[in-house]
Parts: structure tokens; sequence; C-alpha cells
């Protein structure tokens, strides 16, 4: 037993993934999960369209400084008379780039190290195991902190460096489900005829390990994305020639007591996206009936 | 029960020691000089080359890595490699009590929060009471702490001046001075955590009131307050006991943001001052000590738990 | 504690008419105004040197002449004695060091400079006085300086000064294996001691800026006195924390991050002063709570790292603040890597006419003058601050060359530099690649300025790259970098703007470079490097005057950088602070004469 929340993976039923009309009728009865589709839906509009919706050059400091939210600039100007809008929606495109593809490549080596610990066992799941435990001690944040320590700062370092800090979680799962779906009898029936390690692992126990997988998935998004703002914010992100919400907020810190739209819409546009895809997950979790996954 | 102790601590010191040998490592192949720095005023090769030699810079790897482990299983770190060269460990003790400190206020912030609003949601289940606890929980999960701590800046501490801005003032320069600088990080590092306790205590709270005995506790006619407080709390709360793993973990990671806002010299902020600054031997220190606050916390939890719950055992 | 004010009494008046007279009694066309070399040593006509010198620049009125003032010996500052005041150092964490062998940081000699004392200390106009020593000459060939020193000054822990300590700071002083500032003393071949109360220092050659730059207790830092005893029973980082020294504070408290206590020391060689009972230093990092805890009265009097210029007109508007303006001794600048193949120069030592023949130095000169100096100023600096052309600023006062700004090629002009761009081949920057912009974390606003002008008046593409100081200077040292936001504050002497920067041997200028395959760093000029050298070697002050205009000229048409700006030096206190004129030294916070009211 560990400290953690999760329920040992062993407990998690093999379910695959069907029904996605029904989810959908779901969200639409859930009004969290509404709220949520409808406001990722604008983040991810304001992150595809972003160069064709954006008002201004989001670094091009052309106007007053500091002025208040107006028809010409919605959400104000900054210190440097940029539009705080147009910077805004190009830390959209940054914040879910970030957050996807840390995701996914968390997702692909942690998965790939779980299912080949839960499937081979032996030695290689001893070392998978000792190296998950180790990282599985420190939260996710922290491990990222140490990762950008060794490996600097930047915007591929630090999707590098969350990335890794959730390598774990998806690799305990993975591994649980693997471990509990491998006796099954479809499984034991795929052997007999001759099928390979490789294409049992990817056409029967894979797909029948999704649910929890995509539930995590959800879950480390919000995370990633609220990682990134918060190593942006203390320096250790991405550059400065790129607006991001964590950078804007940091960089505007003195000014916001006399000009408060830098200090509340960076930090809206964090928290919103944040809250809309826990919204999701949410909802995610009850559909695919997930019980717990990893929360910080 | 003490084979399981000594194999639980024993794991505990492995995680530690090989903590800390990857981050010795990984330190030291990235590039990025603090020594050129330190010199910049004196622009004196000589003088970096010197200095390199003093702090062992220029021995192979595996020499530093057996001298630094030597010395710091005696309890020396090392110097920081900055300004005064003050001893890493004089560092981490002066901001040891400052994160704990922080940590524990913020604790009881979140535990303040959080155990009414998870009562409150869990005996009016479904009604705008309910609803109410549950957005807050999705708000304190999903705001940036370092946001909040900016908002509490600049609105409380600064328009207002309710409360100092900035700083620590250790317990020894008073009770207030010490409490008043550490109320604003503490919300701002208890919030998010007391999302996570008041959605925890709520459903364990549901859990515990569909329970056989205290539907025998309701049928004999005991006052609703008292069956809440004395008798479904202290259960509901065994669950809660848990995630004080997870709580440290969390607080620490709040902290380690939330120090920096408030400019608290913890563990947190040196932490990140000696990455940006490159200043090795106050990030080893750091990282070590950071560390083994959460592996303490992990076996302490472990033991915690299972003298509370007695169904568990750990005897295999 | 100490409660006196001094009336001015009739002879002090008179003195003063008689100062003013004898100051203004030169003949204007005579380039000496009367001076000769002799006059330049020696205390007492250093003053008389001073204030002919100040005369002639238009800048002396009776009230620097006023007791407490200019060269003047104080007799009291307004106020009474005693108190406590509670400072803010802005925009640093924690003061890492306070040791004068470690010191690289201007914020950390304001406090030392209240703590230890020097052979010599720079007045509000930048000339160096004695403060350890109390009178010294200088022999003819401007390679031996005698120094006598002052007698029954007694360190913090009660052991007393003689030039025993002197020769201690020096051995300490001139290892680098002890000392970052070794380099100042370079140029000094030996130093004797004559008795117990008098020293020889023996130059390799003449050098002007030796008093300001090698002996002075706070920029020079080299010869800051420290204590034998002190460091023979303290640990270095101890002592690097609460050093001990003759000045007229003593440490009592310091704790990284938390901060440090100053107590007046009561056996101070002058028993006027200190004036102020204790001081408290607090760092505070960020510009927000520094403003609240300003105006909320937490913290009277502002230090440390340059205000953030957003805070000054917050300041100015608060009625019970005093915002106090001067010229800050440093330039800033952009620096672009000659080695880069579409800015490339190798070889500077050519006439202008031919350099403007190549594309490299079409192209550096472009950017140069393309650099909107007023409008970075307002957007970035909220107005305040000189527009920069080489590295001789303002606050050296004599030696600024103020029609710079018109004659430097430099000068700004988008015509001219799109013409030059156009010229090079890049016609409204097509072709032009992305330039990596080197800057430190406190750069990284103004540097997106930077960033934006360029942009906007050249098209060039701009990206930042943000890197800790002791991080990016690596780069720079390397010169693997394209374009770096940099410059140097603490500049009281040309020769912290020229030696250290200009010449092909100066610290910075690619000191790790791969020598195969850069002969040079950012820069390299034979003519000025000449020029340099001899402006170190001149005494006579106004000789040195056009030696040091010429090289600096040199490098602004050259383009050995982009000059951007002069800072401005700010102080901020609370009214109930009375900061005397004699104690305003830009660039460092003297808190001596300092009194409550």
């Amino acid at each position: 037993m560990t400290q953690h929340a999760s329920v040992p993976a062993e407990e998690f039923m093999p379910r695959r993934v069907t029904g996605w009309g029904r989810f959908g009728r779901l969200v639409m009865a859930d009004k969290k999960a509404l709220v949520g589709l409808v406001l990722l839906s604008i983040f991810v509009f304001a992150a595809v369209f972003g160069p064709l919706i954006s008002p201004h050059d989001p670094n091009d400091m052309a106007f007053d400084m500091i002025l208040g939210p107006s028809l010409a600039h919605p959400l104000g100007t900054d210190d440097l008379g940029r539009d705080l809008l147009s910077r805004l929606i190009v830390g959209t495109q940054v914040s879910l780039f970030v957050g996807i593809s840390t995701v996914a490549l968390a997702l692909v080596l942690g998965v790939t190290l779980g299912v080949l610990a839960g499937y081979f066992g032996g030695w290689v799941d001893h070392v998978v195991m000792r190296y998950i435990d180790l990282q599985w001690a420190f939260p996710n944040f922290i491990i990222a902190v140490y990762l950008v320590a060794v490996l600097g700062t930047g915007l591929v370092n630090v999707i590098v460096a969350i990335s890794l800090a959730f390598v774990d979680d998806f690799a305990r799962i993975a591994r649980g489900m693997v471990l509990s779906i491998k006796e099954e009898q479809y499984v034991a029936a795929a052997r007999t005829v001759g099928a390979s390690d490789f294409r049992i692992m990817w056409r029967h126990i894979l797909p029948n390990a999704t649910a929890p997988i995509i539930v995590q998935a959800t879950v480390s998004v919000s995370y990633a994305i609220l990682g990134e703002a918060s190593l942006s914010f203390l320096g250790l992100g991405v550059e400065a020639s790129t607006p991001t919400w964590g950078l804007i907020l940091s960089e505007s810190r003195s000014f916001i007591s006399r000009a408060w739209w830098l200090g509340i819409f960076p930090g809206l546009a964090i928290m919103l996206t944040v809250l809309s895809i826990n919204f999701l997950g949410d909802a995610l979790r009850d559909f695919l009936d997930v019980r717990e996954s990893r929360d910080y | 029960m003490y084979g399981y102790l000594l194999r639980r601590s024993l794991g505990a010191v492995i995680v530690m020691w090989a903590v800390a040998t990857l981050v010795f490592f990984m330190l030291r192949i990235v590039p990025g000089d603090p020594f050129a720095a330190m010199l910049a005023d004196a622009g004196d090769m000589e003088a970096v080359e010197a200095l390199r030699r003093k702090f062992g810079l220029d021995q192979p790897m595996y020499v530093q890595y057996v001298k630094w482990f030597a010395n710091a299983l005696q309890g020396d770190f090392g110097t920081s490699i900055y300004g005064a060269r003050v001893p890493v460990q004089q560092l981490l003790l002066e901001a040891l009590p400052r994160t704990l400190s922080l940590a524990s206020l913020s604790f009881v912030i979140a535990l303040v929060i959080a155990v009414p609003a998870g009562l409150i949601a869990a005996t009016r289940r479904n009604t705008a009471w309910d609803h109410g606890v549950t957005v807050f929980a999705f708000l304190g999960l999903s705001m940036p702490d370092f946001w909040l701590a900016i908002l509490l800046i600049v609105f409380l501490a600064v328009n207002i001046s309710w409360l100092p801005a900035i700083g620590y003032e250790p317990l020894s320069a008073g009770f207030w001075p010490w409490l008043s600088h550490l109320i604003l990080p503490a919300i701002a590092v208890g919030t998010g955590f007391s999302a996570i306790i008041a959605r925890m205590i709520r459903s364990s709270m549901l859990e515990v009131l569909k329970t056989d005995y205290m539907r025998v506790a309701q049928a004999k006619g005991l006052r609703q307050s008292a069956l809440i407080l004395r008798h479904a709390l202290p259960n509901a709360l065994i669950p809660v006991v848990t995630v004080i793993g997870i709580a440290f973990a969390l607080l620490m990671s709040g902290a380690v943001v939330v120090e920096n806002v408030f400019s608290i010299k913890g563990l947190g902020r040196l932490l990140i001052q000696g990455i940006l600054n490159r200043d090795y031997p106050v990030v080893q220190g750091a990282i070590l000590v950071v560390s083994a606050i959460f592996v303490l916390s992990n076996l302490l939890v472990d033991m915690l738990y299972s003298v509370i719950d007695p169904r568990i055992r750990y005897d295999t | 504690m100490k409660k006196k004010t001094t009336p001015l009494t009739d002879r002090q008046r008179a003195q003063i008419d008689a100062d003013l007279a004898a100051a203004y009694d030169f003949d204007p066309r005579d380039p000496l105004f009367g001076l000769n070399r002799e006059q330049m040593s020696g205390p007492r006509l250093k003053r008389r040197t001073v204030l002919r010198l100040m005369a002639a620049s238009g800048t002396l009125t009776a009230a620097q002449l006023l007791p407490g003032m200019g060269a003047v010996k104080p007799a009291a500052a307004a106020g009474h004695g005693g108190g406590t005041l509670t400072c803010g150092w802005s925009g640093v964490a924690e003061i890492q060091t306070l040791d004068p062998a470690q010191i690289n940081q201007v914020l950390q000699f304001q406090i030392s400079s209240n703590v230890l004392g020097g052979l010599m200390h720079i007045n509000a106009d930048l000339v160096a006085e004695g403060n350890l020593a109390e009178s010294w000459s200088v022999s003819d060939d401007g390679t031996e300086y005698t120094m006598k020193l002052r007698e029954g000054i007694t360190f913090h822990n009660g052991d007393s000064f003689d030039a025993d300590d002197v020769l201690f700071t020096y051995q300490r002083s001139k290892d680098p294996n002890q000392s970052i500032h070794a380099r100042v003393l370079n140029n000094v071949a030996a130093l004797e001691k004559v008795d117990a109360y008098t020293v020889r220092f023996k130059l390799k050659q003449a050098q002007a800026s030796f008093l300001t730059k090698a002996l002075e207790r706070s920029s020079g830092r080299a010869m800051t006195i420290v204590s034998r005893g002190a460091l023979e029973s303290m640990s270095p980082s101890q002592y690097g924390l609460m050093p001990v020294g003759t000045g007229p504070f003593r440490v009592t408290f310091h704790e990284l991050g938390q901060g440090v206590v100053l107590e007046r020391f009561d056996d101070y060689y002058d028993p006027e002063r200190p004036k102020l009972d204790k001081v408290i230093i607090k760092p505070i990092s960020a510009a927000e709570p520094l403003a609240a805890a300003m105006e909320a009265g937490d913290i009277q009097l502002i230090g440390g790292n340059p205000i953030a210029p957003e805070l000054i007109d917050r300041f100015l508007e608060n009625p019970d603040l005093v915002v106090d303006e001067k010229p800050a001794p440093g330039f800033q600048s952009l620096w672009m890597n000659p080695w880069h193949e579409h800015m490339k120069v190798t070889d500077f030592d050519k006439p202008m006419e031919e350099l403007m023949k190549e594309k490299g130095f079409k192209v550096r000169l472009a950017i140069a003058k393309a650099l909107d100096r007023d409008r970075y100023l307002k957007q970035a600096q909220f107005g305040r601050g000189t527009a920069a052309y080489g590295t001789i600023n303002p606050a050296m006062g004599y030696y600024f060359d103020e029609a710079l700004a018109e004659t430097s090629a430099q000068r700004f002009d988008l015509e001219e530099a799109r013409r030059l761009m156009a010229d090079a081949g890049y016609p409204d920057g097509e072709g032009f690649p992305t330039l990596k912009l080197i800057t430190t974390p406190s750069g990284r606003r103004e540097s997106q300025v930077v960033a934006s002008i360029l942009k906007r008046n050249l098209n060039i593409d701009v990206e930042l790259l943000t890197k800790e100081f002791s991080v990016g200077i690596e780069d720079f040292d390397t010169m693997n970098w394209d374009l770096r936001r940099a410059g140097s504050g603490g500049d009281y002497d040309p020769d912290d703007g020229l030696v250290d920067w200009m010449q092909s041997s100066s610290k910075f200028n690619g000191r790790k470079r791969d020598e195969s395959k850069y002969p040079f760093g950012y820069f390299s000029e034979k003519e000025a490097d000449a020029l340099i050298d001899e402006q170190s070697a001149t005494a006579d002050i106004e000789k040195r005057r056009e030696l040091v205009q010429k090289a600096n000229k040199i490098t602004s048409d050259k383009v050995a950088c982009a000059f951007l700006f002069h800072p401005a030096n700010i102080l901020v206190h609370h009214k109930s602070v009375n900061y005397p004129a004699v104690s305003r030294i830009p660039g460092l916070v003297d808190l001596d004469r300092v009194t409550l009211s």
C-alpha cells in the first residue's frame, strides 16, 4: 500500500471503450461537462485559428502603454503597449501544445514501459518497477523542476521535463491493466494460435486497457498546462519571445495594482482551460467507470 | 511489523541515495559555468581556474562524486559557490523552518476550509450547498497557486495593506510577526489542497453515512449534529489521513512556487535560485532535503495508516 | 546620542565667498584652468582643484560649499542623531556577500561602503578624497604614491589600524585565489611600508585612475581595508556575511534572504558620524511589494538595484516621498557579434570609408542607427536616462561628451539605416536571418523593446534568449552569441568604461574565445587601444579628457556595439530621512551622515 489514493491497478477491470454516442448524451446532460466542453472549444478554436482571429501582432508595441479594456483592445494593452488579447491567443496555442505534446510523449513512454513490464515480468518488471517507485515518491511538479534543473530551460526542455515527470503514472496504470488482462482467456487463446508477443500486446491487451489511460491522459493535460505555467512564471519555462500565460503573468506582476486586467485575464485563461479539462475529465471518469487517477 | 519498518526505511534510504546520485551526475553534464559569472568583474582566467580547483571541479567526475558522497554522509554538503560561500547545510537549516512553517500553516488553513465544506456537501447532498462546494473544489484545483498568490499580494497587501506583502519573520521575532507574514502565502498554498480534501471528505462521509452502524445510531435517535461530529466524521477522516502524504507532496510543490512569489527563502526558493544560478552544491542540498521530506512523510503516513486502520497489517 | 546643529558662522560664510571667488579665478581660454600637475595630488590642493574644475564646467554653486556639502569638511547635517532607518534593497533576494574580495554587485558595495573603509573614497562629484589616508603625494613621473595614514583608527573588533593592515589587505587582494579583484592591482609593482603610518605604492606605469580605481573603498574594492584579526578568527563565509572593518557602522546581523542589520560604531574616527543608531536592510526582489512597503512606511529608503522604472512616477506622485535623480555611472548597449556571418567585420583597423564598403559593417551601423533611443527610453525606461553613444557616462561629468549625440556615426537616422540595410543586400530586412538576443531575466522587459524597435524599423526578427547572468556570460565569453544586451554600472572613472570594455585586451572581449578562429572578441581597434593606454597614464586632466573623448568617439563611429542609454540613478526616500547632498554619490548609499526627523 502506498500513500496514494489511486486504487491498486490490479483492481481495474478490462473494459473496451465503446459507446461514444452515449458519452455525448452524458455530456449534454451534465452541466459541468457541458460548460467544460464549451470553454475548451473556445480555447481550441482560439489556438487553431489564432493568427486569423488575433486582432493585432502579439509582439508589436504599437499602442499606448497600459490601456484599459476597450473596443479596440477588448482585454486592454500591456506595459509595453501590446494588445493583451492577441498575446493571450498565442499563449493558448503554446499552452495547449505543451499540454497535448507532453501527455502524448508521457503516454507513449509510460504505456510502453508499463506494458513491457507487465507482459514480460521478471527482471524487466523489476527494473521498471524500481524506477517507477523512485519517481512515484515525488510529486510530478517537483520532478519537472528537478529535470529542468538538469536539462535547462526552453520550450523543448520543458516539454521533455513535464512528460518524463508523468511517465510513472502511465506506466503504473498500463502495467496493472496488463497484469489483469494477460490471464484472460482470449489472450491465452491468441497465444495458442501462435500470435507474436507484440501482436498480443498491441491487438489484444492495449485496446482493453484504454479506459483508465484515457482518464489519466485527460487529467494529465490539465496538470501539464498548470506545470508549464508555473515553470514559466518561475523563469524556468519557455523563452520571452513566446508569450505564454505564465510568462505574461510574471512579466506584468509589477503593473497589476495599476492595471487589473494584466493580472486577471492571463490567470483566468489558465484557470478556465484547466477547469474545462477537469470538468470533462470528471465526466469521462464517470462514463468509463474509472475510479481514480492521479490528481497532482 | 518491525521487519516491514526496517525494509521501508532501507527503501527510503535507497531512494534518497538514488536521487542524490542521479542529480549529482546530471547537473555536471549540462553546460553553464557559475565561476565565470562570479568572476565577471575580475575577468581573470587564472582566478577561474583557481576556484575550479578549490571546488574540485577540475577532477574526474567519479572522484568528485566519492568526495561529495563521503562529505554528505557527515552532513557536509559543501558551500554555495556565490558571494560569501555560505555552507549549504547552514542555508538548509535556515530554510527548513521557513518551509515547514509555511507548509504547516497551509495545512491548517486547508483543513479549516475543507472539513466544514466537505461535511456540508455530504450532509446536504444535491443541494445548492453541495454544488457550491463541488464548484469551489474544481476552482481550487484549477487555479494556479502563483496566480492566487499575486492576487493576494496586490489586492490585500498592496492596495489595502492588511498584511505584509512579502518576507518571513522567525517565530523568535514574535508570534504575530511570524503569523502575519505567513497568512497570505499559506492561503495561496492551502486553497488548492483544501479542494482535494473537501472532495475526499465529502465522498468518505457519504460512504460512512450509508453504513449499517450509522443507520443503527440514527434509529437510536441520536441528534443529527452529534451523530455527524462524534460518529461519522472520525470514521470519514480515516481515508483522509491516507492523503496526508499527498498533502505534504502538494504543500511542498505549492511552497516551491509560492515561496518565490512571497520572497520567503525556504527550500523552494533556495532550490529555484540555485537552479537559475547553477549553484550546484545548493541545488544538490536542496533536492536532497526536499526529497528526504517526501520519503519520510511517505514512510510516516504508512505507519500512521496501519495504526489508525486495524485492517491493514504489514506482516508479509 | 549626539544632538547638534551648527548654524553658519561668519567665518564659514566668508570662506564660502572666498572659495567661490578662487574657484572661478581662471582664464577661460586656459586649457588647464590655471592648474598644474602638482595641484592634482595631496589633499589640500585637491579640493581647490576640484572646485576649480567644477567651476570650469559650470557646475559649482555656493550651495555646494555649504558646510556638509561638496568637498568641504562637514560640520553637521540637519536633523537629530539617533534612530533606526529601515531600508529596502530593491531587485535582489539576498545580499550574497559583503567581503570586498568577493563583491561583484553594486548593491553589495552600497552596504560595504558603510561598514568598511578604504584609503580613498569618492565624493559626490566622483572625485577621490582621503578616507583612511590622511594625505598623499605623487612622484613627478606619477609612478609612486606615498600615503600618510590616519592615526587612532580602530576596527570594529577593537584592533587598531596601521600600515600592516594595508599590507595585509594588499597581499590578500592581489592573490587571485582570494580576491576576484586581483586584476585591479596588476599595475602595482610593490607596496612598501615606510613607517607604521606611511605606505608607498610603486606602480609599473603612471595611472591616472589609480586613486579612484585601485584605492577607492567602494567601486575599486581591491584596497578596501579588511581586518587581519577578524579574518584569522572567523571562517571566510562568516566574514563574508559580517565583515569587520573601520567604517561608521558595524554588521550585527546577517542572514541570507532575511537581511542585514547595521549598528553605529561608537569608535568611528569622526566623532560626528554616524548619526543613526541602527540601519535595517531588507532585500525585496519584486517591484510591487517594494512600492507597497515604501508607501506604507515599512521602509524609508530604497537602495540596491535600480528601482523598476514603472515605480518612479508612482513615487513622484506621493508627497511623502523624495525622489532624487542623478546620472548613474554606467552605460547599456546592444552587442553585435562581428563574427556572425551577416554582421561580419574581421578587421576594424581601417579608415571609416573603407569600413563603409563592407556589407557586415553596413548592417552593424544600420542597427546602431535604427535604434530609436528616445522611443526606447520612453517605453523601456519610462523616460528616464540619457541616450548613449559611448561608454563614457554623464556622471563622469567632465569627461562626458555631450556633442557625441550629434557627431557620432550612430546618431539615429532611420532613412539612412534602411538605406544601409538595402545596400548590404537586405532591403526591408529581406533575406536577413532571425537574430538571437541573449538577455538576463531582469533585462527581459527592455530587451523586448529593443527587439520591437529592430522589427519595426529594419524588419529584422529578433528572438529573445533569457539566461541567468551566470549562464549567459559563458556564451558571451566564448563568442557564442548573435546579439547581447549588456552594459555596466559603477563606472566612476573613464578607465572603467574604456579599459574594461573597449580595448582589444578588455576583460569582457571574448575572454574564452577560440583564438585560432577569432583573433579578437567583439571589437579591436589599434588607434583606440593606443589612445586608451595613453589616457590611462595621463594625469593632466584636460589632456586626458581629450584622449578619452577621442577614443570614445572611435568606438562609437566604428560601432564596437550599438550604444543604448546611460541609466539614471534614482534615490527614493521618505521625507523624514535627511539625506545630505555630500552623501549623494551616484550608485552608492552612504548612510553615515543621514539623519531622521
